[in-house]
């Protein structure tokens, strides 16, 4: 087969993908017109957009996002750095993970959720709280993984790294970390992805400024543009989040054989 | 290299591992003295200890009784005056080819470490290869690369426990070849544990046939050939028959003559 | 057996420790003793029984809901290559959106009732249901499928007893993700959807009162509800998975 001919049917399958999205914007628009709901419930898609815009150009969206993402990433970092060295410990003692492997899987199986409560009456309903719930998010799925990953280095390599008389930095350099990269990669995916949706719950809980305020408040004054145009907002994030993650992925775990059957 | 290091001696070993609350003995009685320089190929059925045997030497497996020396000295842990090829090759899958061979050097600087690397590939045929990754080697390649990070510590002794096992025959005959040509070259004592007769005859100065259920040395077999040895010999196919019999797969005759 | 109570052991103790000798206000953290005397006079008069069952009925209805409309979605998009090409892109797409962003304007559409609560549940289902499903039916090896044409399988009778019994382990993943995700959303959507009677009501009217026995009661009630389902999740997949088993033995 030739390659422009490849190539062609690459271009239908990209037309197809836009099927739905076209479909969902026509029966939208025509909903609209058609005037089958109230203009609280919908409004067409074209006002969305010039609510973003607008949203945009007088800073407001700007602010929101910075404030939202100020607080993802400090409670990413807490919650993500944790977890990796907790995670790291127990996969590298078996003493430890004895000691507080069953707790922590016990908490895991509380909602998260329901801690929001406890923690505003705790730290008050400003910044801390919401960086602790974020932090809370992002814990678990890095102290999981990355216990999985180092915990589950081959007996060969670390055999390996005895033979060559590893020591303890280099060991971990160089045989545990890049072995429980994937998983580890994993983890931060998970985590990020998690602390993104906490901060959402966070703000539409209580709060003053972000996405989720920006989307709670737009709800009670009733405009629906905005808070349309924050779910489009919240979902373009989550999507780039995981784009780039993916990137550094690839990168960095060149190595791996990949069964995506795109070596092939 | 200095003739006279690297003297391996095993006496009375013994070694026992716990299965199940009750001691099996895999080891028992074993004796054995391995002059520098020398290649070694110990053979046995599966489950003869062969490669526990190995393992003590490399240091491995402690906790044996009865005594195992290098130059006199009782073996208590791996140290970089041993080397090992294992069966898979154990290439890390995250380093390139020249970081794998470079893996046991340490505290050398960049451009010796360079240089040691550079050696050492050219040695096993694998010029070219330093950035790529284990990913993209073939079996053979693998195990070459492997063979050059184990040579890499300039090791007293070299062991090689069943190297070639998963490589297919053809490849398998060319890198026995491989391997005589880089013990020729760098002149150390290489003890090698296989399954295949052929390959133990072709190969060592000395072949140790042990049995299994304790493991045991029952013969060792001094090869007088020259080399490159010739498998189609007469006395190559003699003595693989002479080593087979003992574990009674012998043919009667290994040629038909005429009555 | 032993070190893995110990760290609990000496929390708990370290709990009773710090609040017995008054070092910490009960306002902040309340004696162990006064929890489970709030837990016990709530659960003998029957209102923590009936928080209980509404959330779980609420829970179950979501869930069933997400994971049939995800099985579904599942098995079209992995049996069909023009299916997955149309559905899959919006698909992942729309996934990127955190659960929680859809409340705001699924209570502008269905306003602050039992509907949307399910909804934002049912949608939390969905996705894990609908991924497991796809990636084990697409892992179906080609070899299965094959002999099963040369013996005439027709679609129907293909997708029946070949397709779903070799995707089987990856949709239990997906039921067992599923639940664990309803779970997290049904109190996010009690919180954020008010409701009068639920175990996220609970939490919340223990905050509002300043009730700190009633939040960790809530707490502890939804902890253990998770931690029962799980384990019966888990026993269902583990007798599942030993029924195949003995299965091939045959």
């Amino acid at each position: 087969m030739s390659k422009s001919l490849l190539k062609r049917f690459e271009w239908k399958d990209k037309l197809l993908a836009f099927i739905v999205p076209l479909l969902v914007l026509v029966a939208w628009q025509s909903a609209v017109s058609l005037q089958l709901f109230s203009e609280m419930i919908l409004v067409p898609p074209l006002t969305v957009m010039n609510t973003l815009v607008d949203l945009a150009r007088t800073g407001d969206l700007t602010n929101n996002i910075i404030s939202s993402l100020k607080r993802v990433l400090s409670g990413f970092l807490l919650g993500a750095s944790t977890g990796f060295f907790l995670g790291l410990l127990m996969g590298l003692s078996s003493l430890l993970d004895r000691f507080v492997g069953p707790l922590i899987k016990a908490c895991k199986q509380v909602p998260q959720f329901a801690l929001m409560p406890l923690i505003i009456l705790w730290f008050g309903i400003d910044e801390v709280s919401k960086v602790v719930f974020i932090s809370i998010g992002a814990f678990f799925p890095m102290v999981f993984n990355t216990y999985q990953g180092v915990s589950g280095v081959p007996k060969k390599y670390r055999e390996l790294a005895r033979v060559f008389n590893y020591k303890s930095f280099r060991y971990l350099t160089k045989v545990i970390l890049p072995g429980a990269l994937p998983s580890i990669i994993t983890g931060v995916r998970h985590s990020l992805g998690l602390s993104w949706m906490f901060v959402v719950g966070a703000e539409l809980f209580g709060s003053e400024s972000g996405v989720g305020y920006m989307m709670v408040w737009a709800r009670q004054l009733f405009q629906i543009d905005i808070v349309m145009a924050g779910l489009f907002v919240i979902g373009i994030i989550g999507f780039t989040m995981n784009i780039i993650l993916q990137i550094i992925e690839k990168r960095v775990l060149r190595w791996r054989v990949s069964f995506d059957g795109r070596m092939a | 290299m200095s003739i006279g290091k690297g003297i391996l001696e095993i006496k009375n070993l013994s070694k026992s591992f716990i299965v199940d609350n009750n001691p099996l003995q895999v080891l028992n009685d074993i004796n054995i003295t391995i002059p520098p320089g020398n290649f070694v190929s110990i053979i046995g059925s599966s489950g003869c200890g062969k490669t526990t045997l190995l393992r003590i030497v490399l240091g491995l497996e402690t906790n044996y009784e009865g005594d195992a020396l290098i130059d006199g000295e009782q073996i208590e842990g791996p140290g970089i005056n041993r080397g090992i090829v294992f069966q898979d090759h154990r290439l890390l899958p995250w380093l390139t080819v020249g970081e794998n061979v470079a893996f046991g050097l340490d505290g050398k600087s960049r451009k010796e470490t360079e240089v040691i690397v550079d050696e050492h590939l050219k040695l096993v045929g694998l010029n070219g290869f330093k950035s790529a990754y284990p990913c993209q080697l073939s079996g053979g390649m693998a195990q070459r690369a492997a063979i050059a990070r184990a040579l890499a510590n300039k090791p007293e002794i070299l062991l090689l426990d069943e190297p070639l096992g998963s490589l297919d025959a053809m490849t398998r005959m060319h890198m026995q070849k491989e391997l005589e040509r880089i013990w020729l070259f760098e002149k150390i004592t290489m003890i090698l544990v296989t399954h295949d007769v052929e390959e133990a005859i072709y190969l060592g100065d000395k072949v140790v046939i042990m049995s299994s259920r304790p493991g045991v040395i029952k013969k060792i077999i001094d090869i007088p050939f020259t080399r490159p040895r010739d498998r189609s010999s007469y006395e190559f196919m003699q003595i693989k028959s002479e080593i087979l019999e003992e574990f009674h797969l012998g043919v009667e005759h290994p040629f038909i003559y005429s009555i | 057996m032993l070190v893995s109570i110990t760290l609990p052991v000496l929390l708990i103790l370290f709990w009773q420790l710090i609040t017995s000798t008054g070092y910490v206000s009960p306002h902040i953290l309340p004696l162990p003793k006064n929890v489970i005397k709030i837990f016990l006079s709530l659960f003998s008069e029957e209102r923590l029984m009936l928080h209980i069952v509404i959330s779980l009925r609420r829970v179950m209805s979501g869930f069933l809901i997400g994971i049939a409309a995800g099985f579904s979605f599942g098995l079209l998009i992995g049996l069909s290559r023009t299916g997955e090409k149309i559905f899959a892109p919006f698909f992942h797409a729309l996934r990127q959106v955190p659960m929680i962003g859809w409340i705001p304007l699924i209570v502008m559409w269905f306003g602050m009732s039992e509907l949307p609560r399910i909804l934002v549940i049912a949608i939390s289902a969905f996705y894990p249901m609908a991924l497991n499903t796809f990636t084990g039916v697409r892992n179906v090896p080609s070899e299965y499928i094959e002999l099963a044409s040369v013996y005439g399988y027709k679609r129907l009778k293909l997708i029946r007893r070949v397709i779903i019994p070799a995707a089987l382990p990856s949709i239990i993943t997906g039921i067992t993700l599923s639940l664990g995700m309803s779970w997290v959303i049904l109190v996010a959507a009690e919180l954020l959807i008010e409701t009068p009677v639920g175990i996220g009501r609970l939490i919340s009217n223990g905050r509002e009162t300043c009730n700190m026995e009633q939040v960790l009661v809530g707490i502890i009630t939804v902890a253990l509800l998770g931690f029962i389902m799980t384990m019966m999740i888990e026993k269902l997949a583990k007798v599942v998975e030993r029924g195949r088993s003995i299965h091939q033995e045959l």
